[in-house]
């Protein structure tokens, strides 16, 4: 059974990136930074105003604090996929009974869950000290009782569906960034190119603060997925954006996926290791 | 049916030309240069099934390339392969259902997690069932002496044991032929020792077929039964072990020691080593009895000691390596009686 096979190896990938907690001392310690500082930042830029685009200072924290989670979890799959393909590792992978995209990406996403997992608690501890708790589901003091519970259940289990749809989103974008090593000799630019529109297309700002005519432009591109996604259903939750959100990302990671297994099939026919 | 067949099996690899100067730099951006590096130049061979070859050559010989390209990670340019009936390039995920690999300077182990977990991996990619794999586990772990670090993280273990782990690893699925890529380089003695006894070991239990690159001449004369060396991308000798000691044979080392100066005049021989109470002669037997050498030596003064060495196959083999092309390497002599590449390099070597 392929599945128990590619099961297995994100649990192998998942306890080998647990086996040592402080690895994640490094990116823990720098997304709390990057969280104070942005919420100084934002602080600054409501003085005076209680709302920018529709969004409250609390909002746009709690905004920045998820919209990084992918960042943190899920920015480094163009550096480890790189790195077997430089390193000639790619010769043990690809000798292997299996689908390498679809193995690669359960264990590569299956380790980054961990991490992510890891970031996303820190944010909400974070996030409750430097501005109290997130806005209610629905905007909601009116939903009281069971409706608001069920309102915020509702949320959470969208904005970790989100997170998930997210992350492997990222991981085939970046995975057909990195398997263009396969022609070309040097392709970080791709990828530096690919980091900074995710940061500037709905991670440090949401899409609303964008021009209009930008904040277009940017929806008809799989960025906003990447991160300003689970975000906003986090700060202003209604289910049928929400879905509509989770929807959009599992049509672009359809469509990532393809691509991968495109870049992959005509790649790996030009595969040049040379050496042992 | 052979197990392995390589027929004129090439790979070329185009390489950009990085021009110096920074107007050639800019002009190259737009319109870059290729080279056409040859790293494997038409070899052929045939390995029969449970068949323990040593695939020899130097650096950048085009060793590691063909490796890669008999197990379908690279596509040749030219020619064709066969392994186990199969087109590598064509059906390489099904080959690796039967064809294991251990690269020497790479490790197929999880390097936080103990052997223990990357077996389990493993299992389940060849897609053996868990009792299979069980079973087959605590026979490789005996065999191979892996209980102290089963449960060890791989990090924590030596090279010489990582190793054993990793040709353990490979052998789990039970596969039909074994590549070994310098599966030695870098394990002090009593390792090496330890890994060419276990693969001569997993080639006689499981008459896998094993095809092993390695410059270490103890691998090759410990496991190996025939050795197959390309140069310059092309085979120049295909013989038995055997054949190959036997050309070290030919050539012999006699050390004299005396208890009083000699004089040690020999006709046609002269030392290549000297003091006044010893010497030592290399002894080409094709000229010279190496009966009549010994009984003249003894006869110049009271003799203290005699020896007499085969010459290493190291120098027989580090012969070929210092040649500048196959057709020279073909040149020494040196018969490559089953390769249709060394063939043609014998060819070139004529004309």
């Amino acid at each position: 059974m392929r599945s128990r096979c590619y099961a297995i190896a994100a649990s192998t990938s998942m306890r080998e990136r647990a086996a040592y907690p402080g690895n994640f001392i490094g990116s823990m310690f720098t997304y709390a930074l990057f969280v104070f500082i942005f919420s100084r930042v934002w602080a600054g830029a409501y003085a005076g105003a209680s709302e920018i685009a529709g969004y409250t200072m609390r909002m746009a924290v709690w905004y920045f604090i998820v919209a990084e989670v992918p960042s943190f979890g899920f920015g480094r799959f163009f550096w480890t996929l790189s790195r077997d393909m430089k390193n000639g590792q790619i010769a043990y992978l690809l000798a292997r009974p299996y689908d390498y995209v679809g193995y690669n990406f359960a264990e590569k996403y299956g380790g980054s869950l961990v991490e992510a997992g890891v970031i996303l608690v820190e944010g909400l501890l974070v996030g409750i000290l430097l501005v109290g708790p997130p806005p209610l589901a629905g905007g909601a003091p009116s939903l009281a009782g069971g409706a608001g519970v069920a309102a915020e259940a509702s949320r959470a289990l969208l904005v970790g569906l989100s997170l998930l749809l997210a992350g492997a989103l990222n991981y085939f974008l970046q995975a057909s960034i990195a398997m263009t090593a396969f022609w070309l000799e040097e392709n970080e630019a791709f990828f530096w190119i690919f980091q900074k529109l995710t940061l500037v297309v709905g991670t440090l700002i949401p899409i609303e603060f964008l021009p209009t005519a930008a904040a277009t432009l940017a929806r008809l591109t799989p960025f906003p997925y990447l991160s300003y996604a689970p975000a906003r259903i986090m700060v202003a939750y209604s289910p049928g954006e929400a879905w509509s959100l989770v929807a959009a990302q599992a049509l672009w990671l359809v469509l990532a996926a393809a691509l991968a297994r495109i870049v992959f099939s005509f790649g790996s026919r030009r595969l040049s290791v040379n050496g042992g | 049916m052979p197990a392995i067949i390589a027929r004129d099996l090439s790979k070329t690899f185009k390489t950009k030309v990085r021009p110096s100067g920074r107007l050639a730099a800019l002009r190259s951006l737009v319109k870059p240069e290729y080279r056409d590096v040859r790293a494997v130049k038409g070899v052929s061979f045939e390995i029969d099934d449970g068949e323990l070859v040593a695939f020899l050559g130097p650096n950048g010989a085009g060793k590691s390339t063909t490796i890669k390209m008999l197990m379908g990670i690279l596509r040749p340019t030219g020619g064709s392969a066969t392994v186990l009936g199969l087109d590598p390039a064509e059906d390489r995920v099904e080959l690796s259902r039967y064809v294991g690999a251990v690269f020497g300077q790479k490790s197929q182990l999880w390097f936080h997690l103990p052997p223990s977990d990357s077996f389990r991996l493993l299992g389940s990619i060849y897609e053996i069932d868990d009792d299979d794999r069980r079973w087959r586990e605590a026979e490789l772990i005996e065999r191979f002496g892996l209980a102290p670090y089963w449960d060890v993280p791989v990090r924590k273990l030596s090279l010489g044991e990582r190793i054993r782990c990793e040709l353990a690893a490979s052998l789990l699925p039970s596969p039909v032929a074994l590549f070994l890529d310098e599966p030695t380089i870098g394990l002090d003695v009593v390792a090496k020792r330890e890994i060419r006894q276990l693969l001569a070991e997993a080639a006689r239990v499981d008459d896998t077929t094993i095809f092993m690159t390695s410059h270490d001449m103890g691998d090759i004369e410990k496991v190996c039964k025939r050795a197959i060396i390309i140069h310059h991308g092309e085979v120049v000798v295909d013989e038995s072990m055997k054949a190959l000691k036997r050309r070290s044979l030919s050539r012999k080392y006699v050390g004299v020691r005396y208890a009083s100066p000699v004089d040690l005049e020999l006709p046609g021989l002269s030392p290549v080593k000297r003091t006044p109470t010893a010497a030592s002669f290399e002894v080409d037997t094709s000229r010279h009895s190496l009966a009549e050498v010994v009984r003249a030596l003894a006869s110049r003064g009271d003799l203290e000691d005699i020896t007499v060495e085969d010459e290493p196959l190291e120098n027989v083999i580090a012969a070929i390596y210092e040649t500048r092309s196959g057709a020279e390497a073909q040149a020494l002599g040196l018969n490559a009686s089953k390769g249709a590449g060394a063939a043609r390099a014998g060819e070139a070597a004529s004309a």
